[in-house]
């Protein structure tokens, strides 16, 4: 087969026709639609610490995020405190309760709130049923790496995405940054 | 989505700009060594974070970074004679030294004491490796010079060039650091780079897609990992340090020479790619040379006598449809550098960052953005020195390794991500 040569460049014949159009005059003829906002952020605090956060980021104003803390229940099987894993309790901020199955329904990504004793058993029932929905993943572990390895160990394996940080305003950034 | 004004606030680096005195606290890459080859050769133009110099070396070897315009009437320096220790404006004949000190006014009388109170702002000029450096903040607060790996290896173990990139430093820089970026835009080299090709890690890069990401806080920046599956029981990991404010290093392939950037500001709407190859333990092979040289890995082929790519947005990047369609080039771009370029150039000169849909595997820039706005503010309200001007700092390293699955990538890896003269580097 005829190996082809590069193109011949040519003259443009309009401005906005060739890679010249990316002045900052051009510019001002890109589309400038509104941009919605993320409707299916759903925010899980894996222990105590991270709910103290979570509760408050919860106050601020979001397009659609939701923000829920675990249920303190004693532990079943699979360590979720539910029978089964999709039935995992969730608290909401306000103090109601409602399931982890019911809240993915209209996901599209899941940010995992921890500190250093994030709950692997959560956190495994969390990110399978994320996977199962191909749902994103992010896990956000708050605390010095020395503390919280064990949380970071445990959430690798659900998170396709993990930042470890010693502030806890990434979390807020983060949510904003995803329009959260 | 970053608002509209912290988007200003990191993209705006000239002086009196938070942005841009934070740069102004760190020493940054000026121009190469070859620019200012011998003793009183020509004199360079350099406009960095929007001020416009003159360098030149004078008779005594001695490199100078000063202000373009004479102090007389406004004349560029750069029609000037470079002689006899200094830098004579072509205009009146006024003489300034490399420190930007009046040395001679031929209109003045002889024992006039004139020169002495006029002087062009300057900067230190100083060569280290293949690039001549300067720091242009405060000179009371000059840090220690950088300790940079692939500025300190002996000669024939580093290549640096360099290309001229018209977009905004930040848009290049996040380029680094955007490791997902790389199995699509660049997968081509990583089959055909005579840099890049016939590595395992390659292999791992190529087989798992749908990498996962950490990122995880250093001194001096950031680490971002890039995880994939390698064997059973293994991950395969690629981590990139970034250190404060735009120096970033590519995990290394086999034992191909390790790479790396700085981008640097020279208006808010340009900045300079430099762009490095080292290896730590060996001198670099001729045909590794050879490669680097005619644009191959992160480096570009030049027009001639110029830091700009031969293929650049006036001629559409040599766009080459049928390689696109081979799957030659993904984008239809020859070269990783270029692939890099044309794409980051397409954002515009000041990407609006206010209209971005970012996804969580962009936690590694969303993070940086983070890191560099609160570095600017606590400099400019409290005076705190940023992340990344300590030399410490610099003595970093990527890495690429393959690590059992439940060990975290920063502690198994740690003496692999520190510099250290001789060490060979981790590489897969």
């Amino acid at each position: 087969m005829r190996q082809s040569e590069p193109a011949v460049p040519r003259p443009p014949i309009l401005l906005s026709s060739c890679a010249l159009a990316t002045s900052a005059a051009e510019a001002r003829y890109r589309i400038d639609a509104p941009i919605e906002g993320r409707q299916g952020a759903r925010v899980v605090s894996l222990d105590d610490g991270a709910a103290t956060l979570v509760r408050r980021l919860a106050r601020l104003r979001w397009n659609g995020a939701r923000f829920f803390t675990l249920v303190a229940t004693p532990l079943g099987p699979d360590g979720s405190g539910a029978t089964h894993p999709l039935d995992m309790a969730l608290h909401r901020t306000d103090g109601s309760t409602t399931r982890l199955v019911d809240e993915l329904g209209q996901a599209d990504v899941t940010v995992m709130v921890a500190t250093a004793n994030g709950n692997a058993p959560a956190a495994s029932t969390i990110g399978r049923a994320c996977a199962r929905r191909g749902i994103m993943t992010a896990g956000l572990v708050l605390g010095d790496r020395g503390d919280v390895g064990d949380t970071v160990t445990a959430l690798r394996p659900y998170a396709q995405v993990l930042l470890v940080t010693r502030d806890e305003q990434d979390v807020a950034e983060v949510l904003t940054a995803l329009r959260a | 989505m970053l608002k509209r004004e912290i988007n200003e606030l990191l993209t705006q680096t000239g002086p009196g700009t938070p942005m841009g005195e934070m740069f102004r606290q760190y020493w940054l890459p000026a121009l190469l060594a070859e620019e200012l080859p011998e003793n009183d050769c020509p004199q360079v133009r350099v406009k960095l974070l929007s001020e416009r110099m003159i360098a030149f070396r004078d008779s005594d070897g001695r490199y100078g970074l000063i202000d373009e315009f004479c102090a007389h009437r406004g004349v560029s320096l750069w029609f000037g004679r470079n002689e006899e220790s200094g830098l004579r404006c072509a205009y009146h004949g006024w003489k300034f030294d490399v420190t930007g000190q009046a040395v001679e006014v031929p209109s003045e009388p002889e024992n006039s004491r004139f020169c002495a109170h006029v002087k062009l702002r300057s900067y230190p000029l100083v060569k280290i490796g293949d690039v001549l450096w300067t720091h242009m903040g405060d000179p009371d607060n000059c840090p220690p010079l950088p300790e940079f790996e692939f500025a300190h290896v002996a000669a024939e173990q580093n290549y640096t060039s360099k290309r001229w990139q018209e977009c905004n430093w930040l848009q290049a820089f996040e380029g680094g650091i955007d490791s997902s970026h790389v199995s699509w835009l660049h997968a081509g080299g990583l089959k055909s780079d005579p840099l890049f090709k016939g590595s395992k890690g390659n292999d791992y890069n190529m087989a798992d897609f749908r990498p996962f990401f950490e990122v995880a806080d250093a001194d001096g920046g950031l680490f971002v990992a890039a995880r994939r599956n390698a064997e059973e029981h293994s991950y395969y990991w690629r981590i990139t340090p970034w250190v404060m404010p735009s120096f970033t290093l590519v995990p290394p392939r086999g034992d191909h020479p390790m790479h790396g950037h700085w981008w640097v500001p020279i208006d808010d709407e340009n900045c300079w790619a430099y762009s490095f190859d080292y290896h730590p333990t060996r001198p670099l092979s001729t045909t590794e040379l050879e490669a680097m040289r005619a644009g191959h890995g992160v480096h570009s082929e030049n027009i001639p006598g110029t830091y700009r790519p031969v293929a650049n947005k006036d001629n559409d990047y040599l766009m080459d449809r049928d390689a696109q369609r081979r799957g030659e080039y993904f984008s239809g771009i020859k070269g990783i550098a270029i692939q890099d370029a044309s794409l980051q150039e397409s954002m515009g000169p000041i990407v609006d960052r206010a209209k971005e849909r970012l996804v969580s595997a962009d936690a590694g820039i969303i993070k940086a953005r983070q890191k560099l706005r609160k570095a600017a503010v606590a400099l400019r309200d409290q005076g705190a020195v940023p992340p990344g001007v300590d030399p410490t700092h610099h003595r970093v390293r990527s890495a690429a390794v393959v690590l059992p699955r439940e060990e975290p990538f920063i502690e198994s890896s740690r003496d692999a991500l520190t510099s250290a003269p001789g060490k060979p580097h981790a590489s897969v």
